[in-house]
């Protein structure tokens, strides 16, 4: 479905849910909204699919986790560890792996700001809840 | 007590309980243990010489009579060669359970003989695709492919078997009835909905009323037609609605469309108030999406949710089966007028639109004695209301979309989704297994006939007499037509140098066969052919320049019909 209507997948995270009954898949499309939109409502005709509807930003709480493999003679261990938004998980003489857990964006910042001393990303890609209302 | 069976004669039992009468297949290696089995049950096995053709077979049994149509192929090129008839039933909402060997599951990813990701490919054309890994799976998986077959909005759904599988022997219980979660067909219709219907539609000065193929699916005709009576609201239909309204009724206006009646394309323009059932507002019956209607209020009555405001923004959706609402809007209506005049402003406005399109050129230019026109109303008179008329695709489909007036619902058979060349004698014989008493006949173009002509053999050995007429051009007619009309003439690959002789090819089968040199030999012919109690094929000549008008061109609006011209109209 989203093949056909020629949409790039940006990102995509899927996890189980409903006490391991169900599974939720969460995906980022880059597209026209009524493209978006028109993927959302067939997929609901695909039997296996429960549920399907689209978010923009503003209605949802999103996150991402992101490990990355700083070069420690880059960036040190000891300006890693003053970070606030990561927290270290694995280090060796030379690199070390930090763990952040945000929106796509401050991920996005937080490793441009390591600038040459990024070795490797793994992101998870966007998970979300619609946000709670507010009565 | 269950005993222990074999996962393919569980397969069969399944069958079995689903009063499944027939199989159309081809079997093969990935595939015996299930034939095997057949061969001690009571399931009649109709052997094709292409699986594509027991596809089309399966598709028109399920067309005729709403019980999934049963394919069967082995693994690899058999499952691969059903994909065209699993498409096409899968375009046109059709029930089928295609069921197919797989290679054993200790072979799985090896690449082994015939081994291909039949479940992948035939995905995007499916319902649904089962692949019971265990013997014990089979029952639960055979009654859910019947289920979601023929439920809801029906199509195809496959059942591809490993070979292990089928030989397994295990405890095999049959559920009574089962379940799958994510799939509720049968929702209620929501009674506020037809009430504002009913309030919109007697308000309405000029009400149309617009059936589709759901009509036929969900057995509405006498429903459909008392509302349009009691509102005495005129009819038109899709191309694939043909039949739902019997179209000799004085509000029937035809099918609109690319090539639909001059009259219901132009009626479609000036009405304020239109009742769609079980239509999806495909462009080939819209022209311009924006353009179509766009001065009234479009309430859309349809099985399936996702069709609403896909295509066309309507005003009013009514979620639920058609035979359903129908009845509730039916009443409704009585609860708000009584019998109304025919005296009134726009039936008059109806029967000036058609005095004004008798005359032009497609109805009215002097066509040859053997061309579509004449032979496709010939046809009708010789033919009972009840005769099934199943086509090929191409002009000759589209002669019998302006000319040929179906009468009774379920009696016109054609590939419109998908528009599958081919389609028209496996269709006549699986139309024929599924109604024996009635005359059947495939009204076929050349093109189209020799994409599943071997059909002939398996119309033979299985005795089954159908009538096949070929309406024969040498062409790729349709496409010689676009070419004519929107390519300045460059015909490419649009001429037959071959052909061959129909009359000795049906002959070589044991068909009876005649070539026809006038309207009434044909006349003869057909009328012999539905009395014959084994297969017979009509061959007539046509000329290849005979263009099919009123003609919609892609992309444009509706009101842009053309009513027949011989110049030749600019790109489009």
């Amino acid at each position: 479905m989203v093949r056909l209507m020629r949409l790039n997948i940006d990102g995509m995270s899927v996890g189980v849910t409903n006490g391991g009954e169900d599974v939720r898949m969460t995906m980022t499309l880059e597209g026209d909204d009524s493209d978006v939109e028109h993927v959302a409502r067939q997929l609901i005709k695909v039997i296996d699919v429960l549920e399907a509807r689209t978010y923009s930003l503003q209605e949802v709480t999103a996150r991402e986790l992101a490990l990355v493999r700083v070069d420690t003679q880059k960036v040190s261990l000891a300006d890693l560890q003053k970070m606030q938004s990561c927290r270290i998980v694995d280090s060796s003489a030379r690199s070390a792996v930090v763990e952040m857990v945000g929106s796509a964006v401050e991920i996005d910042e937080f490793i441009s700001g390591l600038g040459a001393g990024v070795l490797d990303i793994a992101r998870t890609g966007v998970t979300a809840l619609p946000r709670e209302v507010q009565t | 007590m269950p005993e222990k069976t074999s996962g393919a004669r569980a397969i069969v039992e399944a069958l079995e309980r689903e009063k499944v009468e027939y199989i159309f297949g081809m079997p093969g290696g990935a595939n015996l243990p299930f034939y095997d089995a057949l061969w001690d049950s009571k399931i009649r096995h109709i052997l094709v010489r292409h699986e594509q053709i027991s596809a089309h077979m399966a598709d028109a049994y399920g067309r005729v009579t709403g019980k999934a149509g049963v394919c069967s192929a082995t693994s690899g090129p058999g499952a691969t060669n059903l994909v065209t008839g699993v498409a096409t039933a899968f375009a046109d909402s059709s029930p089928v359970v295609a069921i197919t060997g797989q290679v054993p599951k200790s072979m799985t990813g090896k690449s082994g003989f015939q081994e291909t990701d039949v479940v992948g490919v035939l995905t995007p054309v499916t319902k649904y695709a089962f692949q019971p890994l265990s013997a014990a799976e089979i029952p639960a998986a055979v009654k859910k492919s019947f289920y979601i077959a023929e439920t809801g909005r029906p199509g195809p759904v496959i059942l591809d078997v490993p070979k292990d599988v089928q030989q397994e022997e295990a405890e095999i219980t049959f559920p009574d009835s089962v379940e799958v979660r994510g799939y509720n067909p049968n929702q209620p219709v929501d009674p506020q909905d037809i009430e504002r219907a009913a309030d919109l539609l007697v308000k309405a000065q000029r009400p149309l009323l617009f059936g589709g193929g759901g009509i036929r699916i969900s057995d509405a005709s006498l429903e459909f037609k008392a509302v349009a009576e009691l509102l005495l609201a005129p009819v038109i239909t899709t191309l694939q609605g043909k039949g739902v309204f019997p179209e000799d009724h004085p509000l029937a206006v035809g099918p609109i469309g690319m090539h639909g009646r001059a009259e219901a394309n132009k009626i479609v323009g000036e009405c304020d108030v239109i009742l769609a059932v079980g239509v999806r507002f495909s462009d080939r019956s819209t022209g311009d999406f924006g353009e179509f209607a766009s001065d009234a209020k479009i309430i859309h009555v349809d099985a399936d949710p996702t069709e609403f405001n896909k295509n066309k923004l309507v005003f009013l959706t009514i979620h639920g089966d058609a035979n359903r609402a129908l009845t509730m809007l039916l009443n409704a209506l009585v609860r708000r007028i009584s019998k109304r005049t025919e005296d009134n402003a726009w039936l008059a406005r109806l029967r000036q639109i058609r005095e004004e399109m008798m005359g032009i050129p497609a109805y009215k230019d002097s066509y040859a004695e053997l061309s579509g026109p004449r032979i496709v109303k010939l046809m009708r008179e010789i033919l009972p209301g009840e005769a099934i008329l199943t086509t090929g695709v191409g002009r000759h489909q589209m002669w019998c979309e302006i000319h040929y007036r179906v009468l009774q619902p379920r009696t016109w058979i054609t590939s419109t989704g998908l528009g599958t060349m081919g389609f028209g004698l496996p269709a006549a014989l699986g139309a024929k297994l599924a109604k024996p008493n009635v005359p059947v006949v495939d009204f076929d173009g050349d093109g189209s006939f020799m994409m599943t002509e071997q059909a002939l053999g398996t119309a033979v050995e299985e005795k089954i007499p159908v009538v096949t007429i070929i309406m024969n051009d040498r062409s790729l007619g349709m496409v010689e037509q676009w070419q004519r009309m929107m390519y300045s003439r460059r015909y490419i690959g649009s001429r037959f140098q071959n052909v061959p002789d129909f009359v000795k090819l049906a002959d070589s089968y044991g068909v009876q066969g005649t070539r026809v040199g006038s309207l009434a030999e044909f006349g003869n012919a057909l009328r012999e052919g539905i009395r014959a109690d084994s297969p017979t094929l009509i061959e007539v000549p046509v000329s290849h320049e005979e263009d099919v008008f009123p003609f919609l061109p892609p992309g444009k609006g509706i009101k842009d019909t053309v009513h027949g011209t011989s110049k030749e109209l600019s790109v489009f």
